[in-house]
C-alpha cells in the first residue's frame, strides 16, 4: 500500500488539471469575456451572463463560451466581432452584432480558423459576414440565426462561408437577407435543415465532393442552390421556392459528376433546375428523380451539352414551360425521360397500371421558336403565344420535332414527403385591407347610378298633387343680347354639303321674336340640316346667330336660348323622371320646374316609366317638357309630330299653339300642311337645299291641300288642280280651323 | 371654352348609370369577376392534387385574363357610346343642349372608364379578399399596382373605343371595327411582330420598342413587373427593359398607357369637333 503511494502521486501529477468555470457578468468580478479568457485554460467553461460586452473578442484557448440570457458581443461597427483561433472552441448562446463593413478584410460576426469548432444557437445581427470558417475541419455551425447588414446585395457579405473545412456540418440555421451561403473546397459536408431566404445564392458549392444537402428551405433568393465542380453530391428532400432574378434558378448544376437530385420540391422559381455540362466526364452520370416541379416559369432547362442524365419519376405540374432545351434542336434521346408526371399530358391509361399508354412528347411550337429566338419570350403570357401553339396542333405541318419523349408517363403526380413546408404568408392584415378598400371604392363608383334616382323620388319637386303652374312663361332676354333690336335668329349665306351632295346652298333668313316659322320642303330639301345648323351642332359655312350669339363660337350661350324637340326622344337607359332631372340640372333650372311641367303636360304617372316604353305622344310631351325646363324663348322642332297618331298630333299641336300664343318663338319643320297652316306665321321654303321666294303660308300650301292627289292619265297635276273646284282652306290666323280639320280626321277614324 | 365641371359631373354620372344598366357591361363584369375568382382560387389552392402552384402562374393567368377581357370591355363599350347615340338621335339631343362636344366626349370617357374601373375593382376586390384569406399574396403594393395598370389599360381601351365610335358612321360598323381592333391588338399585332422578329432578326431593342406600341403588351410588362418584381420571365427583352430603364420602367409603362388614353380621347374630341358629331 505504502509502495503504491508514489505511483498514485505520479498519476495525479500527470493527469490534466480539472476544467474550471469562469463567470463573466457586468457586475464582476470578471466584467468582460476578454478578462475570463486571459485566465482560462484549454477545456474551461466561460459563462457569460446577460449584458452588453464590447468586442473584438479573440479566442485563443480551446474553451467553451456559454452565453446565458443572451449576452451581446458588440463589435461597434468595426472589424470582426469574434475571432476563434484555437481548435475545439464552442460558442453558444450569444448575440453577436455590429461587425465592420469591409468586404476586402472580410469583417465577420464569427471568424473560425481552428478545427472542430461548434458555433451553436447564436444570433448574429448586423454583420457583414456571419460565420466564416477557414481551415476549420469537422466544425459544426448549428441553430444560429443570421441576419446581414441592410446593404445593397452586392455589398453584403456571406451569411456562412466555409473554406477548406472538410467534414463540416451546417444545420438548422436561419439565414435572412444576407448575400450567399458559400461552401468551397471542402469534402464530406453536411448541409441540412437550414432556411435561407431573401439572399443571392441560397447555397453555393464549388469543389465539394461527397456533400449531402438535405431538408433545407431555400426561398426567395436569386438562386436557390448553385452546385459546381463537385462529385457525388446529394440534394435530397429540400424545398426550393420562389427564386427569381436574371439568373433565377432553383438549383443549378454545372460541371457536376454523379449528382443525385431527388425528392425535392421546386415551386414557383424562374427556372427550377438548370443543367450545364453535367455530367462533366464522359462516363459520368446524373440523376433527377422523384422531384416535384410546380408552377415554375421553366421546369428544367438543359444546355446542349447535357447528356446521359436520368430524369425519372418526377412530377411536372403547370410550369409555364415544362422543359427547355436551350440553344434549340439537340438530341431528344440524349437523356432518359421515364415515368414522369406531366400536367399537360393528353394520353390515357387503359390498362390501369398508373402509366400512360401513349408517350408524352413535348413539342410546343412557341417553345420551339423560343429556342431559336429567345427574345420572343417577350410574348410569353400573351394569347399570341397560345395561338401559335394552337396553330401547331391544328396544322401538323408546322408542328416542331419533339424535344423529349417520355415513353411511360405517370398518370398521377407524386409529391415528395419530408421536404420542409413552404412558409406561410407574412402579409398580415394589409392585403386583406387593401382588397376591402378596393371593394369599397367599387361601391363608391357604382353609387351615382342609384343615387340620382333615389334623390329624385324624394324630391318635393316631383311630388304628386303639386299645383299646375303656368306653363307658358316668357323669359327675359339675356343681358347683352341684341334680341330686341335685331331678329332673334339670323341665318346668313348658310351652306352645307355632305360629300358631293349639297344640303344647303346660300340660305339666308331671319326669325323675329314671337314668330312661328315653318321649314317646308320635300325630303332632302334641307330642313333638318337647317335646324341642326341653328343648333350649332354641325360645322357649316355661313353665319347663324341666335339672340346675337354665334352658334359656332358661342354655342353654349346660343343653345341656352333654344329648346329642342326632335322627331323622337331616345334615352333607352333612362326613366322619364331621370331624363327631366338630368336636363334640369344641365340647364340649371330649378327642380320645382319639373313638377310644374309634369303637371302642365299631363305626364303624371310617367316619371318612373322608361323613356323607350312611353307612347309616341308621351315621348313628345316629355321632349317638350325638357325643352321648356329652362323656359327658353325659342323652340326648335324637327318634325316633332311625324311619329304621332292623329289624336296625339292634335294634342301636341294644341300645346304648341298655346306656347305660340304665350309668345314663344317657334321654328319647326313639318311635312303636314295642316300643321303649318295652323301654326306658322311664315314659311321658309327649301327645295334641293336652296331657299325659295317667300310666300304666305296659305298661298304656298294651297296646292298641297287640293283633294286630287293623282292626276288622271294624260293630265299634269297643275292642269288637274286647275280643273278641280276650289277647296276651302283652314282659316287663319291662329290655325283654329286647321285644328278642327285634325279633329275631324280623328272623329272619322282616319 | 373650358369644359364646365358641373356639366361634366352630371354627364359622367349619366354615362356611369347607363353603363350599369347595359346588359353587355353586366355580362362582361360578371364574367370577369367569376373568371378572376376562379383563376385565383386555383392559384392559391394548388392544382392537379399537388397543393402547389406558383405565384407566377397565378399572376400569368390574371394578366392573361385582363388582356383578354378588359380591352374587349373597354373597346366595345366605347365603340357603342357615340355611334349608337348618334344613330338613335340621343347624341343630337345632348348636343342640342348648352353642352360642348368636348364635354360630351370627356363625360363619355370618364363615365365608361369609371364603369370599367368599377368592374375591375369588384373583380379584383373579391379575388383579393379570397387570396388574402388563403394567404395567396403577402403584400398589398403589387396587388394595387397590378390593379392600377389594369385600370390604365381599361382607360386606354375606352379611349380607343370612343375614337372608333366617332369615326364610324353606324353602330354596327363601330362594333365590327372594335372587334377587329381588339383582335388585332390581342393576336394579329403580336403574331406579326413575332414573324417579323423571326424573319428579320430584329434586335432586342427594336423588338421591344415595336411591342410597346401595343397597349396590351405595355400592360403585360407593367403588370408582371409589379406582381413579380422583375421581367426575367419575359426573357432577354424583359431583362433588357428592366436594365435599360431600371426604376423608371413602371412610370414609363404607365405613361405609355396614359399617352394612349390622351391620344385617343383627344382624337375623338377632334373628330367630333370636326364632324360635328352627327355625321
Amino acid at each position: 500500500m505504502i509502495r503504491a503511494l508514489p505511483l498514485l502521486a505520479l498519476l495525479l501529477a500527470a493527469a490534466p488539471a480539472a476544467a474550471r468555470e469562469w463567470v463573466v457578468s457586468p457586475d464582476g468580478p470578471l466584467r468582460t469575456p476578454q478578462e475570463a479568457l486571459a485566465r482560462a485554460a484549454d477545456g474551461d467553461l466561460v459563462r457569460v451572463l446577460a449584458g452588453t460586452y464590447a468586442a473584438p473578442l479573440a479566442v485563443t484557448r480551446s474553451v467553451t463560451l456559454q452565453g446565458e440570457g443572451w449576452p451581446v458581443l458588440d463589435g461597434g461597427g468595426r472589424g470582426t466581432v469574434v475571432r476563434i483561433e484555437a481548435p475545439g472552441v464552442t460558442l453558444r448562446g450569444f448575440v453577436v452584432r455590429g461587425s465592420g463593413i469591409s468586404l476586402d478584410e472580410e469583417h465577420s460576426g464569427v471568424s473560425v480558423e481552428g478545427p472542430r469548432a461548434v458555433i451553436e444557437g447564436n444570433r448574429l445581427q448586423d454583420v457583414l459576414f456571419g460565420v466564416y470558417l477557414r481551415h476549420a475541419a469537422a466544425s459544426v455551425v448549428r441553430g444560429n440565426q443570421i441576419r446581414g447588414k441592410t446593404l445593397a446585395l452586392g455589398r453584403r457579405g456571406d451569411a456562412i462561408r466555409v473554406w477548406n473545412s472538410d467534414g463540416t456540418t451546417i444545420a438548422g440555421n436561419r439565414v435572412h437577407g444576407s448575400r450567399d451561403v458559400v461552401l468551397w473546397y471542402s469534402k464530406r459536408l453536411t448541409v441540412r435543415d437550414n432556411h435561407v431566404e431573401q439572399g443571392r445564392y441560397g447555397l453555393h458549392f464549388m469543389y465539394c465532393d461527397d456533400a449531402t444537402i438535405q431538408g433545407n428551405l431555400l426561398a426567395d433568393n436569386s438562386v436557390g442552390a448553385f452546385l459546381m465542380y463537385s462529385r457525388r453530391l446529394r440534394l435530397v428532400g429540400n424545398t426550393i421556392a420562389g427564386n427569381h432574378g436574371p439568373s433565377g434558378y432553383g438549383v443549378g448544376l454545372k460541371d457536376m459528376d454523379e449528382p443525385r437530385v431527388a425528392d425535392n420540391l421546386f415551386v414557383g422559381n424562374r427556372v427550377a433546375a438548370f443543367l450545364d455540362s453535367t455530367p462533366r466526364e464522359w462516363h459520368g452520370s446524373a440523376t433527377l428523380e422523384g422531384n416535384l416541379f410546380a408552377g415554375n416559369d421553366i421546369g428544367i432547362r438543359l444546355m446542349p451539352s447535357v447528356r446521359r442524365v436520368d430524369i425519372l419519376g418526377n412530377s411536372f405540374v403547370e410550369n409555364h414551360e415544362q422543359v427547355e432545351l436551350a440553344g434549340g434542336g439537340g438530341d431528344p434521346g440524349a437523356n432518359l425521360w421515364r415515368g414522369n408526371y406531366w400536367s399537360d399530358y393528353a394520353g390515357y391509361d387503359a390498362d390501369g397500371d398508373g402509366l400512360g399508354d401513349v408517350p408524352y412528347r413535348s413539342q410546343r411550337l412557341f417553345e420551339s421558336l423560343l429556342a431559336r429566338r429567345p427574345e420572343l419570350r417577350l410574348f410569353a403570357y400573351s394569347p399570341a403565344a397560345q395561338a401559335v401553339d394552337f396553330a401547331a396542333q391544328a396544322f401538323p405541318l408546322v408542328r416542331p420535332q419533339p424535344k423529349l419523349e417520355d415513353a411511360a408517363p405517370r398518370m398521377r403526380p407524386h409529391v415528395p414527403a419530408g421536404a420542409p413546408t413552404l412558409p406561410p404568408a407574412r402579409g398580415g392584415a394589409a392585403p386583406g385591407l387593401a382588397a376591402a378598400a378596393v371593394l369599397v371604392t367599387a361601391a363608391l363608383l357604382a353609387l351615382p347610378a342609384h343615387r340620382t334616382r333615389r334623390r329624385r323620388q324624394g324630391s318635393p319637386a316631383c311630388a304628386p298633387g303639386h299645383p299646375p303652374p303656368e306653363l307658358l312663361r316668357i323669359r327675359s332676354l339675356p343681358r347683352g343680347s341684341a334680341m330686341t333690336e335685331h331678329p332673334l335668329i339670323e341665318v346668313r349665306s348658310l351652306s352645307k354639303s355632305f360629300g358631293r351632295r349639297t344640303a344647303l346652298a346660300d340660305v339666308s333668313f331671319t326669325v323675329h321674336r314671337g314668330q312661328a316659322v315653318a321649314l317646308w320642303g320635300a325630303n332632302g330639301a334641307g330642313k333638318t340640316t337647317a335646324l341642326r345648323a341653328l343648333l350649332g351642332v354641325m360645322p357649316c359655312d355661313g353665319e347663324v346667330a341666335v339672340g346675337g350669339f354665334d352658334v359656332r363660337r358661342q354655342g353654349k350661350q346660343a343653345r341656352r336660348l333654344l329648346g329642342f324637340v326632335p322627331q323622337e326622344i331616345a334615352f333607352p337607359e333612362m326613366t322619364a323622371g331621370e331624363a327631366l332631372e338630368l336636363f334640369a340640372r344641365l340647364h340649371r333650372a330649378p327642380l320645382d320646374r319639373i313638377a310644374e311641367l309634369v303637371a302642365s303636360l299631363g305626364l303624371e304617372g310617367e316619371l318612373e316609366a322608361a323613356v323607350h316604353g312611353l307612347s309616341g305622344g308621351r315621348k313628345q310631351r316629355l321632349a317638350l317638357a325638357v325643352a321648356l325646363l329652362a323656359d327658353p324663348p325659342v323652340l326648335l322642332l324637327d318634325e316633332a309630330t311625324a311619329n304621332l297618331d292623329v289624336a296625339a298630333r292634335r294634342d301636341f299641336l294644341e300645346l304648341l299653339l298655346e306656347l305660340k300664343a304665350a309668345g314663344k318663338t317657334i321654328v319647326f319643320s313639318s311635312h303636314r300642311p295642316e300643321e303649318v297652316l295652323a301654326l306658322a306665321d311664315r314659311v321658309v321654303h327649301l327645295e334641293g337645299g336652296r331657299l325659295q321666294p317667300e310666300r304666305p303660308p296659305r298661298e304656298l300650301l294651297a296646292d298641297e291641300l287640293q283633294p286630287d292627289l293623282a292626276p288622271p292619265p294624260g293630265r299634269t297635276a297643275a292642269a288637274a288642280r286647275a280643273a278641280a273646284p276650289p277647296t276651302p282652306l283652314p282659316a287663319a290666323p291662329g290655325g283654329r280651323l286647321a285644328l278642327h280639320h285634325l279633329a275631324k280626321e280623328t272623329r272619322h277614324g282616319s | 371654352m373650358a369644359p364646365s365641371l358641373r356639366t361634366l359631373a352630371l354627364l359622367t354620372r349619366k354615362e356611369l348609370r347607363d353603363a350599369w344598366r347595359n346588359r353587355w357591361f353586366l355580362l362582361y363584369g360578371t364574367a370577369f369577376t367569376v373568371l378572376a375568382l376562379g383563376l385565383s382560387w386555383l392559384g392559391v389552392t394548388g392544382v392537379a392534387r399537388t397543393g402547389f402552384a406558383g405565384a407566377g402562374r397565378t399572376a400569368g393567368s390574371l394578366v392573361n385574363l385582363v388582356i383578354l377581357v378588359v380591352p374587349l370591355m373597354g373597346i366595345t363599350l366605347g365603340a357603342q357610346a357615340i355611334a349608337a347615340d348618334r344613330e338613335r338621335g340621343s347624341l343630337l339631343y345632348l348636343l342640342a343642349q348648352p353642352i360642348d362636344t368636348l364635354e360630351v366626349v370627356l363625360a363619355k370617357f370618364l363615365g365608361l372608364t369609371a364603369a370599367v374601373t368599377a368592374a375591375l375593382l369588384v373583380g379584383f376586390g373579391v379575388t383579393g379578399m379570397v387570396m388574402a384569406g388563403k394567404g395567396g399574396f403577402e403584400q398589398a403594393a403589387p396587388f394595387l399596382g397590378f390593379l392600377g395598370f389594369a385600370v390604365l389599360l381599361g382607360a386606354a381601351s375606352v379611349g380607343l373605343g370612343l375614337l372608333i365610335s366617332a369615326l364610324s358612321a353606324r353602330a354596327s360598323m363601330a362594333a365590327g371595327v372594335a372587334l377587329f381592333v381588339w383582335l388585332g391588338l390581342l393576336l394579329l399585332g403580336d403574331l406579326g411582330l413575332m414573324g417579323t422578329a423571326l424573319t428579320m432578326k430584329l434586335e432586342i431593342r427594336h423588338l421591344l420598342a415595336a411591342a410597346l406600341v401595343n397597349p396590351l403588351q405595355v400592360f403585360k410588362l407593367g403588370a408582371l413587373l409589379v406582381l413579380r418584381g422583375g421581367l426575367e420571365a419575359l426573357g432577354p427583352a424583359g431583362l433588357f427593359a428592366a436594365r435599360t430603364w431600371g426604376e423608371q420602367l413602371v412610370p414609363l409603362l404607365a405613361s405609355i398607357l396614359a399617352a394612349w388614353t390622351l391620344a385617343t380621347v383627344g382624337g375623338t374630341a377632334w373628330v367630333m369637333q370636326r364632324k360635328g358629331g352627327l355625321e
